[in-house]
């Protein structure tokens, strides 16, 4: 993880278009378009997100519609709106979160089923 | 015999499946039902199913609950809430007002909490990815689908169903409100569940 | 080590196997296959074909009864259908209508 480099997208940010590069980010205002992160991404409960979103792990507080795909995980807290298809190794919906997608782990089934 | 007095206990309150027992075809009740054993074809119950871990549902579940830390393969219909304990594993749709997913737990399918956010979703982005297919063919099992008209629509649906109508009548698209208190939200959730699946 | 209960409020409809113990207070139509004691309680209803080991019955049964060691039908029960067993035992004020086969070879 990089740990020095932590960027945020503020409230008052409106970024239309594509996000990419390395480091953690963090998003409270609102993004539309594509993002592409090396390492971990935070959806604040003020942030809002429509986009296709690929991260090493994704954290979500607050709203993204758009299809997830993390290499590690993905995390829908108890306040997020989700809504989107999800594929990552870990994806861990908690109670009271609003979710509506698909979401695609490996599940290792008993070989009989 | 060893076991009389637990089955005392669980007197008519609580069905137990036991890990020897496999039942195969449809299963229906009005209590709660521990599965540790394995129950394949339709499941319909008014209350709380729970999968424990060395249980195995191969079947279309209709429930008020479900917890889920065995296997289960199928749709899952809740009208409170399903649960994917750390050692569930889940193939299937689930349609429910309230899912949780455990770290831990692994899930492939579809998760349809009846939300609003849903239908706005898919009136601004109506495609979804290829991958899906591959998934839905897994997913729904064999059998016929359970007598709820909800898993029927669902089971009927087509691959790739992009259920939702662009506004759901109960729940008017709300345009890119805010995270509106989700308290508030719940108490719509299974109006909206009922309305949309007719 | 066996514990399968069938509760009174549930409803089978096809096929029960395993190798445990299993109480029935509910309704069970099809078959039950088991290994061990089969136990229909006073509330349960079981239309099905039963192979098992040993059988004690207080509700009622409609169906074959194939038991390796024994069959006890006891008062108040009800039972339609043909039995075969080592052992049967009914009791006063069971209720019965079928065949009775003891012939210890076949099993």
């Amino acid at each position: 993880m990089a740990q020095e480099q932590i960027g945020i997208i503020g409230k008052g940010i409106i970024i239309r278009g594509n996000l990419t590069g390395g480091g953690d980010l963090v998003i409270e205002g609102r993004v539309e378009g594509q993002i592409a992160l090396k390492n971990h991404l935070t959806i604040e409960a003020t942030g809002k997100v429509q986009a296709d979103i690929r991260a090493e792990e994704l954290t979500i507080n607050g709203e993204a519609s758009g299809n997830i795909d993390a290499t590690t995980k993905v995390a829908i807290n108890a306040n997020a709106k989700v809504a989107g298809d999800i594929k990552a190794p870990r994806v861990v919906i908690e109670d009271g979160a609003v979710f509506n997608g698909s979401v695609e782990m490996e599940v290792k089934l008993p070989d009989d089923i | 015999m060893v076991q009389t007095k637990e089955v005392g206990a669980s007197h008519t309150e609580n069905t137990v499946i036991g890990e020897s027992i496999l039942i195969n075809g449809k299963l229906t009740g009005d209590e709660d039902l521990t599965v540790r054993g394995r129950v394949e074809g339709e499941l319909t119950l008014t209350r709380t199913l729970i999968v424990e871990p060395s249980g195995i549902v191969k079947a279309n579940v209709a429930v008020k609950n479900a917890i889920i830390s065995g296997v289960v393969v199928g749709n899952v219909n809740a009208t409170e809430s399903v649960e994917l304990t750390r050692e569930g594993r889940m193939v299937g749709d689930i349609h429910a007002p309230r899912v949780i997913i455990v770290d831990g737990a692994s899930f492939r399918g579809r998760v349809d909490m009846g939300e609003v956010e849903a239908g706005r979703l898919n009136t601004e982005r109506p495609a979804r990815p290829v991958v899906r297919a591959t998934t839905r063919t897994v997913a729904p099992p064999p059998k016929p689908p359970p007598p709820p008209t909800r898993v029927e629509v669902k089971a009927k649906a087509p691959v790739r169903p992009v259920p939702q109508p662009p506004a759901p009548p109960a729940a008017p698209a709300r345009p890119a409100s805010a995270a509106s208190p989700a308290v508030a939200e719940i108490g719509k959730k299974k109006i909206v569940v009922k309305k949309k699946t007719k | 080590m066996a514990n399968t209960v069938i509760g009174s409020s549930i409803v089978i409809d096809g096929e029960i196997s395993g190798d445990e113990d299993l109480v029935i207070q509910g309704t069970v139509k099809g078959k039950i296959s088991l290994k061990e004691s089969l136990f229909v309680e006073g509330s349960g209803v079981v239309e099905a074909d039963i192979e098992t080991q040993n059988v004690e019955i207080g509700g009622r049964v409609t169906g074959n009864i194939v038991a390796t060691d024994k069959v006890e039908l006891k008062s108040d029960c009800r039972v339609v259908g043909d039995i075969k067993a080592p052992r049967i035992l009914i009791a006063d004020g069971a209720s019965f209508k079928g065949n009775v086969d003891m012939d210890h070879k076949e099993r």
